[in-house]
């Protein structure tokens, strides 16, 4: 029998282990019982549903003429739609700029906290995370609020420093604005996750860059992101998911700003727009695997990227 | 089968590095602190002023809800965005939340307690259940499952709505409060927490002398692994709770009565309602106020149970 | 722990135990009015009116065999999601719904509502106006019970344009005079605003220079004939593009709450409205203390022959889910056919009828409006105006059709593109969206 130390556990299928044919089947079993709970919720709720809209996907149904079968010529013309692959474009820039603002916002006010132990400090670290307790609904709410024209800081704040006031609500400013919003809705749960990375670092750790005569600066850059990059590959990834699937704050910002958001603005309100204000439901199927197809791809293509980092194998 | 969790063990077992690539063999002695990493003198005045820039940038809008829920209707549109009105109106306000529509409003919130508490404790239930599962028994087919699992995360939500929908119709469940609770006992995310947070936590030589000494698995389960795993529990029960409660995609598809909204569809009706030409009324005050309160129990409960969501978070991070 | 879990399934249990016995029945004992006769037919109205609570009272008061089980299930679009899915998903749709009359022929094109002429509808046809029943009739058949109506007329700030000696403008020669006049004076705000965000109301006023965009008849239901970029909507969207091109006319977004705001502070002196403006705006906040509102009829292109336009206008119709058709018919006729309960509808609902009967009664002829000052705005303006509109077309994709013009008149209100580039455009996107859709284009 071999023994295992905590700081690397293994998949037991790879230790040695005492194998009785009713001992491993026991194991089986008792593996499947207690996943078992879990995947009849998933089934219901995900699988089951998923396969229908992936059915209703290659049908069509036209107002005029009614449901025919029509295998994946949906999913061609989702990739051959302009709108489809415009929004997907789009979601992809705001991926390239969007995460890494709210990665460094998170990660320079984590490595910032972790060096401070004032009440400053702490009440910050509550703050930051403070808007994950907002749904997304509501901040979205607040945030059109306070970019109105009107009723928004906005006029007050730049008469006051002699500037002219921006429309944050135009075409070519909408896309800063909703970087915002999202920066200011995410950011402080990304710094929470990294900053608990953080503080799992061994001091001893610090204590050697010392004695080497590193400053702070380089302690930050040379010892700490390294050792927690597993976490930002981590915190990248599902930042990366959630803005492929960008949806709540462009709809709920819509109703302020119909010219510069549309109804096909990101793949997903596409979708949704095709479902339920058009009654597209199999186009709007279709839509919605082609975004959860790339999805998947970019995903893997970035954990492959990543893998030196995040130590995958 | 390659897990995000492998890398963080290996640096955190090989032990701490005596020299640092890269870094120029200076002998130079930086400023000592008792601390490694501690900033001194002109630089902590930079963090302090950054972190208050960070501070104000992340609590503005919620200070600005702060001061819109104490406003009336016409102050709201009146006054200066950030200061109070002339008139302190949030007890008016609240009382107007008890009034419009019967009260609605407050059975909003109780629906939203409901479901979010239901929906989070069933959830870190189950989660728990098959994190552990995962975790400590070597089945096959244990991999694909998990990956499934996993990657169900990356599945944009209007895919499943409109079948969800019919699928809860053909049970008879549309409209009711199982229709937002039952698909929000899913929790990929909670699984793979407790999956790691299992691996770690819980170590297989306490198991294994447990069956040795005759244990059944359930009371392994129960007595041994769960007060190990509580911590993750926690994390697990606290972003399952938050995240039912701030869920609005899924209530506003599968709910038609408005006295089984939770209070984001309903906010987000009075909204349609105050912007709405024909048929509208304008309830902005009911809306920042109502808004406000909303979002005073997770505030509060954030500020309480720290040590639990900045702790708890730790786990499924680093490994 | 264990002893913890156990709590814990035990709250779960009696939250879910609550909520089973709360929603017992749920779909049949959800009624937010009062059923007041339990045993007799129960239909379910969807309906979004204020005070309707009031209406439905006044309906299972006075009918013992029919009772009316009612939930407000959204707004607008939020209802008519609701209701999409439900079609979709084969349940799930109420019996009566409320439908605005340019949705009509979206969900009569999916057979999900009833043809009433089977369950007596022609019999109450005297009783509404003409184009209130051309709206809710599709070649021969009638979708649904017109409810209210939204005859335009053309409200106005009576204190800025005395201000600045403007005279009330009746011509759209006139509006641009006016337009012009108060800029020249160097007023703060201007005459009017054009949505880019209009929709309905666009179309109102492209359909008053003799614009028919839409053909289509329910009884062939694959054949449409598209004309969105005929001479009607030309003439009038190149008049205003030319207004907005001048800054004569703002471009805010309509219903947001900016644009609440402008409308009662001064920033439009005038409001082209539907008759159920004067409710609208005598509900919004933060209005000009000093603020006189009067009514008059919509400006014309030809003064010798007015042409009156409607924006908007809601109905009940009879959904092919419905268990009891005829119960549901009877609830559709009969609801908003008392004066009680139009008198309710009016006075608290700010509603119009299109009902006869309470339309060309004295009572609301000559009901004085406080918020216009005492003037009586039905028998000057809006009388008039519903008598003479004759009925629109609405093509069975209309909420595609309105997002469209909304992206080509935004698009021109920001100098991409002439009026009649972005009609053009439209029409394009019009007609391969109906090809895509199977139609046939007449």
């Amino acid at each position: 029998m071999t023994t295992r130390t905590v700081a690397e556990p293994r998949t037991a299928s790879t230790s040695p282990r005492r194998r009785g044919a009713t001992l491993s089947s026991r194991r089986q079993r008792w593996g499947w019982l207690f996943v078992t709970p879990f995947l009849i919720v998933f089934a219901l709720f995900l699988v089951f549903p998923l396969v229908y809209a992936f059915g209703m996907s290659l049908f069509t149904t036209t107002l005029a003429t009614g449901t025919a079968f029509t295998g994946a010529a949906n999913y061609l013309k989702a990739f051959t739609d302009p709108l489809f692959l415009g929004g997907m474009g789009r979601v992809l820039l705001y991926a390239v700029i969007m995460i890494p603002a709210q990665l460094l916002v998170a990660l320079a006010a984590a490595l910032v906290l972790d060096t401070l132990a004032t009440w400053l400090a702490k009440l910050t670290r509550l703050l930051i995370f403070a808007p994950y307790a907002i749904p997304v609904v509501i901040g979205a709410l607040m945030w059109s609020f306070l970019y109105s024209p009107r009723f928004g800081p906005a006029a007050t704040l730049f008469d006051f420093v002699g500037l002219a006031t921006p429309d944050f609500l135009a075409p070519d400013t909408i896309f800063g604005s909703l970087v915002n919003v999202v920066t200011w809705q995410w950011a402080g749960y990304y710094m929470v996750v990294i900053y608990a990375a953080l503080r799992s670092i061994d001091p001893a750790v610090y204590e050697a860059a010392r004695i080497d005569g590193a400053n702070g600066w380089q302690t930050a850059m040379h010892i700490k992101v390294p050792m927690i990059s597993s976490s930002m590959v981590m915190v990248v990834m599902f930042a990366l998911i959630g803005t492929l699937q960008f949806f709540t704050e462009p709809v709920v910002l819509r109703s302020v700003a119909q010219g510069a958001i549309d109804a096909a603005y990101t793949p997903n309100m596409y979708a949704f727009s095709l479902a339920f204000s058009y009654s597209q439901f199999n186009y709007a199927s279709a839509i919605a695997f082609s975004l959860g197809i790339l999805v998947f791809v970019g995903s893997y293509l970035f954990l492959f990227l990543t893998r030196k980092q995040s130590g995958l194998k | 089968m390659s897990t995000l969790s492998s890398t963080a063990d290996e640096t955190a077992a090989v032990g701490p590095r005596t020299t640092l690539t890269g870094l120029p063999a200076r002998i130079d002695r930086g400023p000592r602190g008792s601390r490694g990493g501690r900033r001194t003198g002109g630089r902590r005045i930079g963090s302090h002023v950054f972190l208050v820039i960070l501070a104000i940038y992340f609590v503005v809008p919620v200070w600005w809800l702060f001061v819109a829920a104490t406003k009336d209707t016409a102050g709201l549109f009146g006054s200066p965005a950030f200061w109070f009105d002339g008139r302190f109106a949030l007890f008016d306000n609240v009382a107007a939340l008890f009034q419009y529509q019967g009260g609605l409003y407050w059975r909003w919130l109780g629906n939203s307690f409901v479901y979010a508490f239901a929906g989070g404790i069933g959830a870190t239930a189950l989660s728990v259940l098959a994190g552990y599962g995962f975790a400590k028994y070597a089945f096959r087919g244990r991999g694909a499952v998990f990956s499934v699992i996993l990657g169900s995360v990356m599945v944009p939500l209007t895919a499943l709505v409109i079948p969800t929908f019919m699928l809860l119709s053909q049970y008879g469940i549309i409209n009711t409060p199982w229709a937002v609770i039952l698909p929000s006992l899913l929790s990929p995310f909670g699984v793979y927490l407790m999956r790691v947070s299992a691996q770690d936590a819980v170590p297989d030589e306490m198991l294994e002398a447990a069956r040795i000494d005759g244990a059944s698995e359930l009371r392994i389960f129960f007595q041994i692994a769960l007060p190990l795993l509580r911590p993750a529990i926690v994390t697990v029960l606290l972003l399952s709770v938050v995240g039912t409660w701030n869920n609005f995609f899924l209530p506003l598809a599968m709910l038609s009565d408005p006295q089984l909204l939770p209070v984001t569809v309903g906010l987000n009706r009075w909204t349609a309602l105050s912007n709405a030409g024909a048929g509208g009324e304008q309830v902005w005050n009911l809306i920042t106020s109502g808004a406000f309160i909303s979002v005073l129990p997770l505030l509060l409960s954030f500020l309480f149970l720290q040590r639990y969501w900045q702790g708890g978070l730790a786990v499924g991070s680093i490994r | 722990m264990k002893s913890k879990i156990l709590a814990a399934s035990g709250i779960v249990a009696i939250a879910a135990a609550a909520l089973t016995g709360c929603s017992a029945g749920a779909q049949q004992a959800a009624c937010t009015n009062t059923v007041v006769h339990p045993d007799a037919k129960q239909v379910s109205v969807w309906a979004w009116y204020p005070a309707f609570q009031d209406i439905a009272d006044q309906f299972n008061n006075t009918h013992e065999d029919v009772q009316v089980c009612w939930t407000n299930a959204g707004q607008g679009n939020d209802e008519y999601t609701k209701f999409s899915t439900a079609i979709e998903a084969g349940s799930g749709a109420p019996d009566v719904i409320m439908l605005e009359s340019e949705v009509l022929s979206s969900f009569s094109i999916r057979n999900a509502l009833v043809d009433l002429t089977q369950y007596g509808a022609n019999d109450v046809k005297a009783d509404y106006t003409a184009g209130a029943w051309k709206d809710v009739s599709s070649g021969a058949a009638v979708y649904a019970i017109p409810v209210d109506g939204g005859p335009m007329g053309m409200l106005y700030r009576k204190d800025i344009l005395d201000r600045y000696g403007i005279p009330v403008p009746t011509t759209w020669d006139e509006f641009k005079s006016a337009a012009q006049a108060l800029k020249n004076a160097g007023a703060p705000g201007v005459l009017a605003d054009f949505p880019t965000n209009g929709r309905a109301y666009t179309q109102a006023l492209f359909a008053q220079a003799g614009s028919t965009p839409f053909e289509f008849d329910n009884a062939s239901p694959a054949e449409i004939g598209i004309h969105v970029d005929d001479a009607g909507s030309k003439k009038v969207l190149s008049y205003w593009n030319d207004l907005v091109a001048q800054g004569l006319v703002a471009t805010d977004d309509a219903f947001t709450a900016d644009y609440n705001t402008k409308l009662v502070d001064g920033s439009y002196a005038i409001y082209v409205a539907a008759a159920w403006g004067p409710g609208y705006l005598s509900g919004l906040s933060d209005a000009d203390s000093g603020a006189e509102w009067r009514a008059a009829p919509v400006p014309q292109w030809d003064a010798a022959n007015p042409v009156q336009i409607n924006w908007g206008g809601s109905t009940f119709a009879v959904t092919s889910q419905a268990k009891d058709k005829a119960a549901a018919a009877t609830v559709a006729k009969e609801i908003f056919g008392t004066e009680e309960a139009w008198k309710i509808g009016i006075e608290k609902a700010a509603l119009f009828p299109q009902w006869k009967p309470i339309l060309e009664s004295d009572y609301f002829r000559d009901l004085e409006y406080p918020f216009f000052g005492g003037q009586q705005i039905n028998k000057d303006v809006f009388l008039r105006a519903a008598a003479g509109y004759t009925g629109f077309t609405f093509s069975p994709f209309q909420n595609y059709a309105y997002d469209q013009l909304t992206e080509q008149v935004y698009a021109m209100s920001q100098g991409q593109k002439t009026s009649d580039q972005a009609l053009g455009d439209l029409q394009a996107s019009l007609e391969q969206y109906a090809t895509e859709q199977g139609f046939t284009l007449k």
